[in-house]
Order: C-alpha cells, then sequence, then structure tokens
C-alpha cells in the first residue's frame, strides 16, 4: 500500500561555523489519507527541520539535504525543479506556522494575501478567488467573512490571526496541512477552539493533519498516530494509544513522567529529565539518549546508535533495551528517595496562619489621552478592585488568559507601576504608596523570577556577579571571602557547579539559565518570591526540573510564592490556593482541591474544559465543552459581567450587575450571580 | 556515576562553544583580504607618526633652495615642494598630526556623546529633551561652517581644530548611544536591578554601558577616518594646522597651483589621505560584521 506522503531515511545537515550538525539524521515516516500525525520533541529536537526539508523551505546554505527521499504521491519531493515545488508547496501542501503575528504581511489585508494564493495555484479569476476566500474565512469560523475579508492582519486577534493562516493554508484544498507548532503561542481556549476546528477539517474533507507540538496533551486529544523525536532522530513511533498505554522508549517515558497533569494525584513528585537535550554538532553513533537515560547499561555506550525495530505491531522503538514504564519509575523512584529522605512531602508543609501579603482594592488604571494636550478621555481599567491575600509559606497560583491583568498585579505588587489605589500589605507594611526610598529595604524581601532566561540576565556579566549581585547592593556581605562563599551556596541551591562563576549567561542552556534567575532571586534571602511564567520558556524535559527545585527551595527555605501562570496543570501541581483573573478581575478563588474538583465560575469550567491530559483513554471520555469566542479587549469591556459574551448561562441580568465576589463555602468565592443563585446565597 | 557523565558532557559542550565565538570573532573579522590589507596600511600609518625621526629620510622642515620642485628621484621618490622640502618625509610626519587629530577628536566625542546619550535615554523626560534639542542644534550647522567661526573666533592650530572636530562629531555619539540605550532599558534585567532597589547610576555604568558599547566601537572606528578627513579639509582651506607644521590638508593646498607641472605634489598627500580613510571605514565595516551581525547595514 503506498502512503499520501512517504519519507525515507532523510538527512538534513547544516554546517555552523565549519561543524557539521545533524539536524535530521535518517527519519522515516509516513502520512495516509485523513489521518493526523503528531511529530513530538523538544526544541531542537530536529521536528520542524524535518518538515521543511519535505517541501525545501529550509535555507540552503547552510543546510543541506545529503540524503533520502520524500515521496508525494508517488513524487519524489526533492527532485522537484522550482516551478514544480511551488506548485506542491501551497498548493498541495499547507503549511501553519508558529507565530501568527509575524506569518502574515502587515500592509496587505488579509483578503489579498488568501486571493494571491488562490489566483496563483488555481488558476481562477479574481471575483470568483474573493468568493472563494470568503467561503474559507467561513469555514475557519470567522465572523463577517464579508467585510472582514479587508482588514489588516493587526486589526485581529492572535486567535483569528491564526485562522487566517489556516484559511490561507487550506486555499487550494491541499491533502496536508502541516501545523508547526501553530497553537503553542495561543491562550488555552483559543487553543483548544483552532484544534477542535482542524479536527472538523479532517473529518469533513479527508485533508491530513501533521501536529508539530511540544505539548503531549494536545497530542493524546488530536493525534491518531505519534512520532517522537530526539536529537535529531525518530525514537519512537506508533499509534497514539499504544504509545501513551505502554511507551517503550526511555525518553517517551520520562517525558510522561516529567510533565504535571490536571488528573494528578497532587502528591506525585515530577520526574524530571537529568541534563540538557545534547548538542547535535558532530553527533557520534551512539544512542542519543544515553547521558539522560535511567535504563542505561554498560552496553549501551559501546554499540552503535540502535535503529526503529518493531514491538508489537505498527508500534516501533529505538532502543537496545526491552523496557518497560514500571521499571524506569522504579528507577527514578528509588533515586528520589535517596535525594528527598529528609524532606516531607509537599502537602504535609506546615501553613502558617499570618498573612504574608495582603492586596485589599488594588486598582490599576492606565489613563487613555488623546490631543497635544494629552486630555484624559478614559481609563483603561487593567486591574479593577482586586483583593487576595497570601498566606506565609503558601503558593498562590494566578491564572488566566492573556490580557487579563495578570502581570499588571504583579508589577503593581512590585511597585513597577504606581497603583492607582489600594493597598498592597506585605509584612505588616503598606507598601502601595511608599516612597522610593523607604521601599528599597523591603525590596530584598521579596523578589521576582522573571519568564524569560535569555533576556533577564546581563549578557555581559558572568553568572557568578549576577548571581551576588543583590548582596552588593544591600550590602549583605562585609568581606570578599564571605561574598564568594554566599555565591558559591547558592550555585550549590539551585544546583548549578560553582565552578562556571565565572561563564556568561549565554555558555548556559535555557533550564541552567532559569536557575541563575533563581539563585539571584534567593540571594538577599526574600521571603517571598513571585514567579512570572517563570518555566513557560523552558522546555518539557526541562520544566520538571525548576518545578522540582521551587517546591525544593520552598520546603529548604520556607519561601511564599505567587506563581503566575497560563498552563493550569503546572498551578495546579504546585499551588495551595488558586486565583482565577478575567479582564481585571477576580472571578474565582479557591485551594487547589475545590478549584480544580468543583469549578464554580462558568470561565474557570470552561478554562479547564480547555486543558488537554496527556493521556488518550482519559480524553476519550471527557467531553468537549468549548469556550466561544476571545477575551475582549480591556478597553471595550462589557456592561454588568465581564464574561457575559461568552458564557453559556448568561442572561439578561447578567448584564445588569456587576457580579461581586461571594463567599459559596470556607476559603471558596466565586463572582457570578447565577452561581450564587444555586448554592442559595 | 550518572552525574558524572552527565556532568563532563556538559563541559564538554560549553568548551566547543566558547573557543567558537572567539574563533568566529576572528574568522569573520579577517574574513576578506581587504581587511588585513587595510589593517596593514594602519598599522604602518600608526608606526610612521610614532618613529618619523627615524623612518623620514630628511627633516621636514629643512628647506633646501637647490632642489626647488625637483621630479620624482631614487632620493626624493615623491620630489620636493616649492621651498625644495622633502614631500615623503613631510608626509611621514603628517601622520603625526592626522593621528592626533583622530585620537583626540573621537575621544573627545565619543566620551562626551557617551555620557549625554546614556543620561539621556536612562533618565528620559525633560533631560532627555533637552540634551537631545541641543544635539540636533549642534548637527544642524555643518562641521566645517562649525569649524570656520571656531578657528575665526580663537584662531587656527591643532588644538582648536580637535575641540571643533571633537564638538561636531559630538551628537551622531549621543544619539546612537541614546538609541542602544533605549533598548536595553527595557530589558528584563534592568527590571530586576530596579527590583532589587540598585540605584539608577549603578545600573547605567554597570549593567547599561557595557551593553551598548559594541556599535560604539565600530562608530569611533569609522570616525577616525572621518576626523582625518575633515582635519585634511580644514588644513587645505588654511583653517587647520598652521605652517610650516606638516599636514596631508595644506599639502594638497601648497600642491596643487602645480597641478599640472607638477601633480605629485598633491597627489601623494592626497593619496595617504585616502589610503587611511578607506582603511579605517573597511576596518570599521568588518569589526560591525563581526561583533554584531544583526548590525549589519545600520550604521
Amino acid at each position: 500500500m503506498s502512503h499520501l506522503l512517504e519519507v525515507k531515511n532523510l538527512q538534513t545537515h547544516f554546517t555552523v561555523d565549519r561543524n557539521v550538525v545533524k539536524a535530521v539524521d535518517g527519519v522515516s515516516y509516513y502520512v495516509d489519507e485523513g489521518e493526523v500525525v503528531a511529530v513530538v520533541g523538544e526544541s531542537g529536537s530536529g521536528k520542524s527541520v524535518t518538515q521543511y526539508s519535505g517541501i525545501q523551505l529550509i535555507p540552503t546554505p547552510p543546510g543541506k539535504i545529503v540524503g533520502g527521499e520524500v515521496l508525494f504521491n508517488g513524487k519524489n519531493l526533492l527532485q522537484l525543479s522550482g516551478e514544480e515545488l511551488r506548485q506542491v508547496r501551497g498548493g498541495e501542501i499547507g503549511v501553519v506556522f508558529q507565530e501568527p503575528m509575524t506569518s502574515l504581511n502587515p500592509v496587505l489585508t488579509i483578503g489579498y494575501q488568501i486571493i494571491e494564493t488562490i489566483i496563483l495555484h488555481l488558476k481562477i479569476n479574481k471575483k470568483d478567488a474573493r468568493k472563494h476566500a470568503i467561503e474559507l474565512l467561513k469555514s475557519v469560523g470567522i465572523p463577517d467573512a464579508e467585510e472582514r475579508i479587508d482588514y489588516y492582519p493587526h486589526q485581529f486577534s492572535g486567535g483569528m490571526r491564526q485562522r487566517v493562516c489556516i484559511a490561507m493554508a487550506r486555499a487550494c484544498n491541499p491533502k496536508i496541512l502541516i501545523a508547526d507548532e501553530a497553537t503553542t503561542a495561543l491562550d488555552v481556549t483559543t487553543q483548544a477552539q483552532i484544534l477542535e476546528m482542524l479536527k472538523d477539517i479532517v473529518k469533513e474533507t479527508k485533508t491530513s493533519i501533521v501536529l508539530v507540538t511540544h505539548n503531549l496533551g494536545i497530542v493524546a486529544r488530536y493525534a491518531d498516530r505519534i512520532y517522537v523525536m530526539y536529537a535529531g532522530e525518530i525514537v519512537e513511533s506508533g499509534t497514539t494509544k499504544e504509545i501513551f498505554s505502554s511507551p517503550k522508549h526511555p525518553y517517551t517515558i520520562s517525558l510522561l513522567n516529567a510533565i504535571p497533569r490536571l488528573d494528578d494525584p497532587k502528591g506525585r513528585q515530577l520526574i524530571p529529565i537529568d541534563g540538557i537535550p545534547p548538542s547535535l554538532i558532530n553527533k557520534r553513533d551512539i544512542c542519543a539518549f544515553l547521558p539522560r537515560c535511567l535504563h542505561r547499561t554498560a552496553a549501551c555506550s559501546f554499540k552503535p546508535a540502535p535503529k526503529l525495530e518493531s514491538v508489537g505491531g505498527n508500534h516501533y522503538t529505538a532502543c537496545h533495551e526491552d523496557i518497560k514504564a514500571e521499571a524506569i519509575l522504579e528507577v527514578a523512584a528509588a533515586r528520589a528517595a535517596v535525594e528527598n529522605s529528609s524532606t516531607e512531602i509537599f502537602h504535609h508543609r506546615q501553613l502558617d496562619n499570618e498573612n504574608l501579603l495582603e492586596v485589599k482594592n488594588l486598582k490599576m488604571y492606565f489613563p487613555v489621552t488623546k490631543g497635544i494636550m494629552k486630555r484624559k478621555v478614559a481609563d483603561v481599567k487593567a486591574v479593577d478592585d482586586v483583593s487576595f491575600f497570601i498566606k506565609k509559606g503558601e503558593t498562590l497560583g494566578l491564572v488566566g488568559e492573556s490580557g487579563c491583568g495578570k502581570t499588571t498585579i504583579i508589577r503593581s505588587i512590585l511597585r513597577m507601576y504606581e497603583p492607582t489605589s489600594g493597598e498592597v500589605i506585605f509584612d505588616g507594611q503598606n507598601i502601595a504608596k511608599m516612597p522610593k526610598s523607604k521601599l528599597r529595604p523591603i525590596r530584598k524581601n521579596i523578589s521576582l523570577v522573571f519568564q524569560d532566561p535569555f533576556s533577564s540576565l546581563d549578557p555581559r556579566q558572568s553568572a557568578g556577579s549576577i548571581v551576588g549581585e543583590p548582596l552588593i547592593i544591600h550590602q549583605l556581605t562585609k568581606t570578599k571571602q564571605e561574598y564568594e562563599n554566599r555565591v558559591n551556596e547558592l550555585f550549590e541551591l539551585v544546583g548549578l557547579n560553582p565552578a562556571w562563576k565565572n561563564r556568561v549567561p549565554h555558555e548556559f542552556s535555557g533550564g541552567q539559565r532559569q536557575r541563575i534567575g533563581i539563585a539571584r532571586a534567593l540571594a538577599s534571602n526574600p521571603s517571598f518570591i513571585v514567579c512570572d511564567e517563570a518555566i513557560s520558556a523552558l522546555d518539557v524535559s526541562i520544566q520538571a526540573q525548576i518545578i522540582n527545585l521551587l517546591e525544593d527551595l520552598q520546603k529548604k527555605l520556607g519561601l511564599t510564592y505567587l506563581f503566575v501562570a497560563h498552563d493550569l496543570s503546572v498551578v495546579r501541581h504546585i499551588s495551595d490556593r488558586v486565583v482565577v483573573m478575567y479582564l481585571g478581575k477576580i472571578v474565582e478563588v479557591a485551594d487547589w482541591k475545590s478549584l480544580y474538583e468543583n469549578p464554580l465560575h462558568p470561565y474557570t469550567k470552561g478554562l479547564l474544559a480547555a486543558v488537554p491530559i496527556p493521556d488518550p483513554f482519559v480524553e476519550e471520555t471527557r467531553d468537549h465543552v468549548m469556550l466561544e469566542g476571545e477575551i475582549p479587549s480591556v478597553m471595550n469591556r462589557p456592561n454588568g459581567c465581564a464574561f457575559i459574551n461568552r458564557c453559556p448561562m448568561a442572561t439578561k441580568e447578567c448584564s445588569e450587575v456587576e457580579p461581586p465576589l461571594v463567599e459559596t463555602e470556607e476559603g471558596h468565592s466565586v463572582a457570578c450571580i447565577k452561581v450564587g443563585k444555586e448554592v442559595g446565597l | 556515576m550518572t552525574t558524572e557523565i552527565i556532568a563532563s558532557e556538559r563541559v564538554v559542550e560549553q568548551e566547543v562553544k566558547k573557543t567558537s565565538n572567539t574563533l568566529r570573532f576572528f574568522r569573520v573579522f579577517l574574513a576578506r583580504k581587504t581587511v588585513v590589507a587595510s589593517l596593514a596600511i594602519i598599522l604602518i600609518m600608526i608606526i610612521c607618526a610614532i618613529f618619523a625621526p627615524l623612518i623620514a629620510p630628511f627633516d621636514p622642515y629643512k628647506q633646501d633652495y637647490s632642489q626647488i620642485l625637483s621630479e620624482p628621484s631614487l632620493a626624493h621618490p615623491f620630489g620636493t615642494d616649492l621651498v625644495g622640502r622633502d614631500v615623503l618625509s613631510r608626509i611621514i610626519y603628517g601622520s603625526q598630526a592626522a593621528l592626533l587629530v583622530g585620537i583626540v577628536s573621537v575621544a573627545i566625542a565619543s566620551v562626551i556623546g557617551i555620557i549625554l546619550g546614556l543620561f539621556s535615554g536612562y533618565v528620559g523626560g525633560l533631560i532627555d529633551a533637552i540634551i537631545m534639542r541641543a544635539m540636533d542644534a549642534l548637527m544642524a550647522i555643518p562641521p566645517i561652517i562649525l569649524a570656520v567661526v571656531f578657528v575665526a573666533a580663537f584662531g587656527g592650530g591643532l588644538t582648536n581644530v580637535i575641540i571643533t572636530l571633537g564638538l561636531s562629531l559630538v551628537p551622531t555619539y549621543a544619539r546612537l548611544m541614546r538609541g542602544q540605550v533605549l533598548a536595553i532599558r527595557e530589558s528584563d534585567f534592568i527590571v530586576a536591578q530596579e527590583l532589587m532597589g540598585s540605584t539608577n547610576l549603578r545600573n547605567m555604568i554597570k549593567h547599561v554601558l557595557p551593553n551598548c558599547i559594541s556599535p560604539l566601537i565600530v562608530l569611533i572606528t569609522l570616525n577616525f577616518g572621518v576626523a582625518i578627513l575633515a582635519e585634511a579639509g580644514l588644513s587645505f582651506l588654511g583653517l587647520g594646522i598652521v605652517p610650516p607644521k606638516a599636514a596631508w590638508g595644506s599639502m594638497i593646498n601648497d600642491g596643487y597651483k602645480y597641478l599640472l607641472s607638477n601633480p605629485i605634489l598633491s597627489f601623494a598627500p592626497g593619496m595617504a589621505v585616502v589610503l587611511v580613510v578607506v582603511a579605517f571605514n573597511i576596518v570599521g565595516d568588518a569589526l560591525r560584521d563581526a561583533l554584531d551581525p544583526r548590525l549589519k547595514g545600520t550604521l
């Protein structure tokens, strides 16, 4: 039987500084008609390059396809000439890229861009092309398509732009749609909407989809078959159920153990994968996962790299050993037991009853000015009357879609912004209006861990002096020796080798840089640490390392965290209590258990339903209630309940009153008049 | 055992990265033969300036009336001028003035410009507005006019030429620096500094400045050429270095009356100016490509 797309032993190499990087090293796979195939791997594993090699979208030089063939409908794409190739890409194979912001031309209307593609490939006249474009836009769920076809990309939100990109990729009824991390940059609810739409497209048109992603949850929910890539090679392949129920390759097994899940037992320790992905420069013929493998044997290091072998039916894996998931778990558990023998389990941590931070009626308005005189015409209410507290030693999770005011809250608490009104009481002192000079000594008790481990470290300073900076600023160490000792101590605390002190940030990997950022945050011995999406920029296998580090540090040093994130599984894993925000207001506050097991607010319910669980069997039983629409702009906030436009429960009375945050049971508050009625308040 | 393997793997990888970075710089920098040749020209110029008395075959000021306006010969490769001075020796001595003007005026301009730009960009607000409008005003006056006014008011000579050129180059540095600072200021690591309670001065000097410096190094290199050219221009107009001191510009001026009969008199110092200025430009471009590939074409 011939496949729609069959890639055989593909080899793509890049030449970087006279070194050969084997980005794709002998990859073979196939895609059948009407199938959703997922290619999973961390960044740098070669998953995108594999896809782009087939349609020759890789830059040459430095890239070069040195071997293999890509058969599409029987034609070898690697031998096609320019014109034939152009007909295939964009015509028969469509691509949707990760960044909807940059993959559309900002100075042309979306209609022009779609029509251009249609005319190019289908050779029809402009009027028909326009009609076709409008149909396409409708099919990807863009309302008022007739009118919006003449809009420019900036007039659309991120999710809508991604829909436009999909419409464009589908313009010529492609047989294959490659979605390269197409939903990674989107909010979880938008991501779910887009993926559901893609699924419907597959059903209706028999188009095949290649999902390139690192998100195992998405894969479990949508893919039929999976290829797991590591270091430029496919290490395991099979149907989604096979791979999730009996993963065979130690990398796949470890990956599944490293990610927090929405249905985890709370105490579960994440089992991180040691080390960092290997550099692909001058790769040797040896198992690439070897240094990070928990199941390696002495023999592995002498054998040539393992080849994919069938372990039953269509399930292939590339490993010397016959491994069972349980065996790896045992090894990991044994190791974890040794490491954590002295520390108690996370949720048994004793919480103080004292509030470390209390935010009362915090408002952060940004004035909208107009004209030469900068007359104030309106306020953008980025944070509108928000109150919450954090107890000593607890972790408060703060979640919500982008644009809900999470970052503004952090910035007002940290006094990067001057709050419009309200109180921020830290350790008994109101710091909201405190003059900067009095604030300075308090700063050493509050630290921030940034999202981006690349831009948050001074590229010109050595790691040691970055970590030591707070010590100097607050004059915490008296002698040179004391300073050095403290820096060494901090390095060890976050699991870095103090011998690396003199290196500059770019010599570290992303995860290591985040450790440096954490070490810097800890340097002044703070009691309170704000983590602003601290792990979302990291690779899946590294995330678990950092989550565990944060948890360990909390146990050792009694820290209090404000953990801001959009990943609800991670927040569930790490938080004691969770605050859900929508459009500058808190809609629900509860301890993690009642929030995740008994969410009250329709928004919370929608968010949770949108999070995919990395388990195809669980996913089958969940009903996918999608939250409609997108978060509106803060500028035109609806009257009454802000959630009214997307709420399945909304009635007329919701538009009349702004729902107050009321406590339905102890520690669980919700801002919805409907829910309030239901529980009899 | 397990951790050892991982640690050693990491170390190996880091070493590879480190060497390849320094290597990359030199590989890009010295990739073209023109760059090597330009570096050689600059080196020769510097040697000439420092060791002029040892290298020059004649005293550049000694007038020899038996050798007025002589043709190029073995003894005088570029001939002699109106009063019988050896042109080659005068060119060699002229490099002293060129180098001095280049270094000192660029030093004045860059130090003042960097400080102004740093404050302007970091502090912002009214200070920014005042400094930048002053820079605009200074930029609006062509350097030659500025020099004419300055020399007319305070007289010619090396010092005044240097001061004038230095001042007229300040706005370029201030503007470039300000742009860099504005970008760096928004980085997370500066936010991190502020959250630690660090002072503005500390942030500016320790964190902002080092991160802004690489495009400025490129600009400094390019400006050596600009300053040397401007000095030659001023001296040609008679506003620069006062005769009999040797300067390339005034030598061109001396010689151009005999352009038809004895072209080498103007041509030789002219070539010296062209060679040095082009050399500095090529080195500056190469430096830019090597230091920061993203800057390509922006300076």
